[in-house]
C-alpha cells in the first residue's frame, strides 16, 4: 500500500517535472530579429524604405534604422511584440504602429524587412531565415584532453 | 597510545577544541586584515566582490552538507553533479532555450545525470567504507574521463549538436568556451536591486535561502535523522533497523542533485562554460571555503558556508595583488591562494584523522580502566 | 563480485585465470596484446613501438618502485609521491646551479636529494603516524601543498644559473629547464643497444634492476620482513615487538628517496627538469601502474611493478598511435584517463584489511 502511493508521488513528480521542461521549451526559445529597412520587391509589389524607424521592444529602444539599415534584438519565445515609431520622410510627424507577430520556432534567426511587413504582405515574403555568414576556420582550435584536474591557476 | 586520560583532558580537551575550531577562519581573518591593505582595492569593489561570490558559491558549497551529516566526509564527488550541471547548459545552448527558462530547463536536464551519476558514486563508495573521501576523489578523475569522452567525442557525432558556435570546426566535439550570453546573470537581476552601489543578486539569494530553509527541515525529518545515525555509528544504526547503505547512496545523490543545480547558477553568473575545466577547479574552491569557514570533516553548519565564502574568496581577491605588492611578482601572490586552499584541506584533514584517532583511543582506554575495575571487584 | 572470485568453487581454467589474475588486468593485458598486433596492419613500425614502451618503461620505473615500500609497511598507496619528486627537483636544480656537468651532475643530482629526502621524509611519516587510516587522503593534500609551497620557492629562491632561471628578469626558475649537457640520457647511453629502429636504453634498465633488486633484498632482511608484518598485521607485529611507528616512518623516508631518484631517472631520460606544477600529477599514474601489475592497497611486490609499468607505460604509448592510424580519432588521453582511474577505484573498493 505505501510502496503504492510513493510509486504514485514519484510518477507525479516526474510527469510534473517533464511538463515544467516542455513549458520551458517552449516559452525559452530564444530568436535573434533582425530588422531591415530597407527596399523590397516581391511578386510585382515594391515596399519602399521609410526614412527612419526606431523600434522598441518592452518599452526600451533597441534599433534606430535609417534607410537601408539593419538592426537585431534577442528574443524569448514565440510571441513577438514590437512598437515602431516610423518618421517616413525627413521632417515628417512620426507615426507609431505596435506589431505583435508569431516567430517560427524551429528558426534561429528571423529576418524581418519592416516596409513589407507594414506594408501588409504576406508572411513569406516579410520574413527569412537568417543563415549566419560561414566563419572559415582554421582547425587550430583543439581541444586538449588532460587529467590535469584541480589545475588552480586563474581567477574562478 | 595516547597517555591522556581523565576528566582534566576533557576540560582540555573542550577548550581545546573550541580553539581549534576557530583556528582556521581565525587564521584567515588574520590573512585578510594583513592582506587588504597591501592589496589597495577599494571597499566598494570588494563588498561587490564578496556579494557576487556568495551568490555564485554559496548553493554550491551547501550541496557538500549532506554528506557530512552522513559521515561520508567531504564529497569530492559534488565534480559529479557540476558536469551534469554542465551537461544540460551545454544541451540546452544548442537549443537556443535562453534567460530563466534555459537554467530551469538545463536543471531538469542535470537532474536525472546527477542521480545516476550519484547513485553510482554512493554504490561505490559503500565498497570503500573507511576511505570514502579518497575514493570519492578518484571517482572524480573517473568520471571527469568519462565526461570527457561523452562531450568530446560523443557530442555531435551520436547526440545532435547543430549549432557550428558550440561544435568543433572538425564536426564532432564541444568547444573550449561554450558561451551562455543570453543566461547569463539573468538569474542575478530578475529583481534588481543596488544599495550603495553595491549590486545585489536577490533572486539568487533567495534561492540559496530556501535551500537553508530545506537543509534545516531535512535535519528533521525521519531520513535526516537516519542519516545523522549513520553518521555516528554505522553499527549502532543498523541495529536500530535503518538500511544504512540505502541512507549514505541517498546522501550521496542529494549531494550530487544539489550540485548540479548549483553549477548551473553558478555558470549563468560567469556568463560562459569552460567545457573541460570549469567542473574541475569547482570541488576543489568549494570544500577549501566549507573549511575555511570553520567546517571540519565531520562536522558542518549553514553558518560554516557563509562565514567561509567570505573570508576564503577575501583571500582569493586580495592575495594576488598583496603578493604583487610585496614581491613585485603577481604570480607568486597567485600561488599563494592555491598553496593557502591546499594547505587548509590539509591541516583540516589531519585534525579530523587525530581527533578520530585520539577518540578511539580513548575508548579504550576507557574500556581498558572499566575491565581493571571489573577484576578487581 | 569480489567474494564470488574467492570462493573455491569449481571453475573451468578461465575462471581460475580470471580468479589469480583478476579481471581488469587480464582485460588490459588482452587489450596491449591487440594494440600490438595491430599496430603493424596500421602503419605503425613495431621495433620503434616497443623501443617507445622500453624508453617509457626505464624512465618511470623507479618512481612507480616508490610505491612498494608505503605499500608493505601498511600505509596504502603514496599520493604523496610529490613530496619525493620535490626533493629530486631540488637535488637536480642545485646539482645544476652549483656548476656540476656531464654524469657528474646526475649523481650529485641524487647526492643532494638524499638529505631532502630524508628530511622531508622523515616529517612526512611523522605525520603518517599520527593520521593512521587516513594515509590516502592526506598524502594527496600533503603532496598538493607541498607542490604549491614550491612553486613560490622556484621563484623566490635565489638560483643564478643562467640555464635556470628566466632570461627576462634573471630570476625565478623556468618551467622547464633542458638537461642537455647535464645528465641527458646519461644512463641510456651506458651499453645502449641500438639495432635498426630497436633501441633499449640498458644502462637505465640496469639501474632500476639494481634498485628493485636492492628493494627486494631489504623485503627479506629482518628489518625487511618486520616491515610487511607491520603492514599485513600491525596488532601481531606490535605483539612480536616491533615497534609499528619506526617502521612506517622507515618506509615514507624509502618512498620518498625512491620518488627523489625516480624523477631524477625520468628526467634523464625525458631530457628536461620539470617545474612548477608537473609533480601535481605524477602520483596518479605511478599509482594505476602499480595497481594494473597486481598490487592491493596493501600488498606489492616488484613484479607488479615490472608488470604494471609495461603495461600502463604499453596502452599510454600504443593507443594514440594505433588509434589515430585507425579512425582518425585520438581517444587515448581518454581512455588513458578512464583506465588508470578505473583502476585505482577498482583496487580501493577491493576488501581489504584497513590497518588501524
Amino acid at each position: 500500500m505505501k510502496s503504492k502511493k510513493t510509486l504514485l508521488i514519484r510518477i507525479i513528480a516526474i510527469a510534473v517535472l517533464i511538463a515544467i521542461a516542455a513549458t520551458m521549451f517552449v516559452i525559452g526559445r530564444g530568436h535573434t530579429v533582425y530588422f531591415d529597412n530597407k527596399d523590397l520587391e516581391a511578386d510585382g509589389t515594391e515596399y519602399k524604405s521609410y526614412y527612419q524607424i526606431e523600434v522598441f521592444v518592452d518599452d526600451v529602444s533597441v534599433a534606430k534604422l535609417k534607410s537601408g539599415e539593419r538592426g537585431m534584438v534577442s528574443t524569448m519565445g514565440q510571441d513577438f511584440k514590437m512598437v515602431l515609431h516610423i518618421t517616413p520622410e525627413k521632417d515628417a510627424k512620426k507615426v507609431g504602429s505596435a506589431v505583435t507577430l508569431k516567430l517560427p520556432y524551429n528558426l534561429d534567426g528571423i529576418i524581418l524587412n519592416l516596409p513589407a511587413l507594414l506594408g501588409g504582405a504576406p508572411e513569406e515574403v516579410y520574413q527569412e531565415e537568417f543563415i549566419p555568414a560561414p566563419v572559415i576556420e582554421d582547425e587550430s582550435e583543439d581541444v586538449i584532453v588532460t587529467d590535469e584536474f584541480e589545475m588552480p591557476m586563474g581567477d574562478e | 597510545m595516547s597517555k591522556n586520560t581523565g576528566t582534566k583532558t576533557m576540560q582540555k580537551g573542550k577548550v581545546g577544541a573550541f580553539l581549534r575550531r576557530g583556528s582556521v577562519p581565525l587564521m584567515f581573518i588574520v590573512i585578510c586584515a594583513f592582506c587588504i591593505p597591501m592589496a589597495g582595492l577599494s571597499p566598494s569593489y570588494l563588498i561587490n566582490e564578496i556579494v557576487t561570490r556568495m551568490g555564485r558559491n554559496a548553493f554550491l558549497i551547501l550541496s557538500l552538507l549532506i554528506p557530512i551529516m552522513a559521515g561520508m566526509g567531504l564529497n569530492f564527488g559534488m565534480t559529479l553533479g557540476a558536469m551534469a550541471g554542465e551537461i544540460g547548459l551545454i544541451l540546452v545552448s544548442d537549443w537556443q532555450i535562453v534567460g530563466i527558462p534555459g537554467m530551469v530547463l538545463a536543471m531538469i536536464i542535470s537532474v536525472p545525470i546527477s542521480i545516476l551519476l550519484g547513485l553510482f558514486c554512493g554504490k561505490i563508495l559503500n565498497m570503500a567504507k573507511g576511505r570514502e573521501m579518497i575514493t570519492s576523489y578518484i571517482i572524480s578523475y573517473f568520471i571527469n574521463g568519462v565526461y570527457q569522452l561523452v562531450v568530446l567525442y560523443l557530442m555531435g557525432s551520436i547526440i545532435p549538436i547543430k549549432h557550428t558556435s558550440i561544435k568543433l570546426p572538425r564536426g564532432y566535439g564541444i568547444r573550449n568556451t561554450v558561451s551562455l550570453l543570453d543566461m547569463r546573470q539573468k538569474l542575478d537581476n530578475l529583481i534588481p536591486l543596488t544599495i550603495g552601489g553595491v549590486k545585489i543578486p536577490v533572486m539568487t539569494f533567495i534561492i540559496i535561502g530556501l535551500l537553508c530553509l530545506v537543509i534545516i527541515w531535512f535535519r528533521r525529518t525521519k531520513l535526516g535523522q537516519d542519516m545523522r545515525a549513520v553518521g555516528q555509528d554505522m553499527d549502532v544504526a543498523r541495529d536500530a533497523g535503518i538500511n544504512v547503505e540505502r541512507t549514505r547512496i541517498l546522501s550521496i545523490i542529494i549531494s550530487t542533485v544539489l550540485a548540479g543545480i548549483g553549477m548551473v547558477i553558478y555558470l549563468q553568473n560567469m556568463g560562459n562554460i569552460a567545457t573541460y575545466s570549469s567542473h574541475s577547479q569547482i570541488g576543489m574552491f568549494c570544500i577549501a571555503a566549507l573549511l575555511v569557514g570553520g567546517a571540519s570533516v565531520d562536522k558542518a553548519s549553514i553558518g560554516n558556508v557563509f562565514l567561509g565564502v567570505i573570508l576564503f574568496h577575501l583571500m582569493f581577491i586580495v592575495a594576488p595583488r598583496a603578493g604583487a605588492a610585496i614581491t613585485g611578482d603577481s604570480m607568486i601572490g597567485e600561488y599563494f591562494r592555491v598553496f593557502v586552499s591546499y594547505a587548509v584541506i590539509t591541516v583540516a584533514l589531519v585534525m579530523y584523522e587525530t581527533n578520530k584517532r585520539k577518540a578511539k583511543s580513548m575508548e579504550s582506554e576507557q574500556l581498558k580502566q572499566a575491565q581493571l575495575e571489573e577484576e578487581s571487584k | 563480485m569480489n567474494d564470488k572470485e574467492n570462493t573455491k568453487k569449481e571453475k573451468g581454467w578461465f575462471g581460475k585465470l580470471v580468479a589469480s589474475f583478476g579481471l581488469p588486468r587480464l582485460i588490459i593485458t588482452l587489450f596491449l596484446i591487440l594494440l600490438l598486433v595491430l599496430a603493424p596492419f596500421v602503419g605503425a613500425d613495431l621495433p620503434t613501438q616497443i623501443s617507445n614502451i622500453i624508453a617509457r618503461f626505464s624512465w618511470n620505473g623507479v618512481l612507480v618502485l616508490a610505491m612498494v615500500p608505503m605499500v608493505h609497511s601498511g600505509c596504502g598507496l603514496n599520493f604523496g609521491l610529490p613530496l619525493g619528486i620535490i626533493s629530486g627537483l631540488l637535488g637536480a636544480t642545485l646539482s645544476i646551479e652549483f656548476g656540476f656537468t656531464g654524469p657528474l651532475s646526475f649523481v650529485m643530482a641524487i647526492l643532494i636529494a638524499t638529505p631532502f629526502a630524508l628530511v622531508l621524509g622523515t616529517v612526512y611519516g611523522w605525520l603518517l603516524n599520527k593520521i593512521k587510516g587516513g594515509e590516502m587522503m592526506i598524502a594527496t593534500y600533503v603532496g598538493f601543498s607541498s607542490v604549491s609551497l614550491m612553486c613560490m620557492m622556484w621563484l623566490i629562491l635565489p638560483y643564478k644559473s643562467p640555464n635556470m632561471v628566466w632570461g627576462l628578469s634573471g630570476k625565478g626558475l623556468r618551467t622547464t629547464i633542458s638537461l642537455e649537457g647535464y645528465y641527458n640520457e646519461v644512463l641510456a647511453n651506458i651499453l645502449r643497444i641500438r639495432i635498426g629502429n630497436l633501441d633499449i636504453p640498458v644502462g637505465t634498465l640496469l639501474f632500476f634492476a639494481v634498485l628493485a633488486l636492492a628493494i627486494w633484498a631489504f623485503l627479506h632482511t629482518k628489518t625487511g620482513t618486520a616491515m610487511t608484518a607491520v603492514g599485513s598485521n600491525p596488532t601481531f607485529a606490535r605483539a612480536a615487538g616491533i615497534n609499528v611507528n619506526k617502521m612506517r616512518l622507515l618506509s615514507v623516508v624509502m618512498s620518498t628517496w625512491l620518488a627523489a631518484v625516480g624523477i631524477l631517472v625520468y628526467e634523464q631520460g625525458f631530457g628536461f627538469v620539470q617545474l612548477y606544477m608537473a609533480p601535481f600529477y605524477m602520483a596518479l599514474p605511478a599509482v594505476s601502474a602499480i595497481l594494473i601489475g597486481g598490487a592491493t592497497v596493501n600488498k606489492a611486490t616488484i613484479m607488479n611493478v615490472i608488470i604494471g609499468t609495461i603495461l600502463f607505460q604499453g596502452i599510454v604509448t600504443m593507443t594514440p598511435t594505433v588509434m589515430n592510424n585507425m579512425i582518425h580519432m585520438d581517444m587515448s588521453e581518454v581512455i588513458r584517463i578512464i583506465v588508470s582511474n578505473g583502476m585505482i577505484l577498482y583496487a580501493l573498493t577491493r576488501k581489504t584489511e584497513v590497518a588501524k
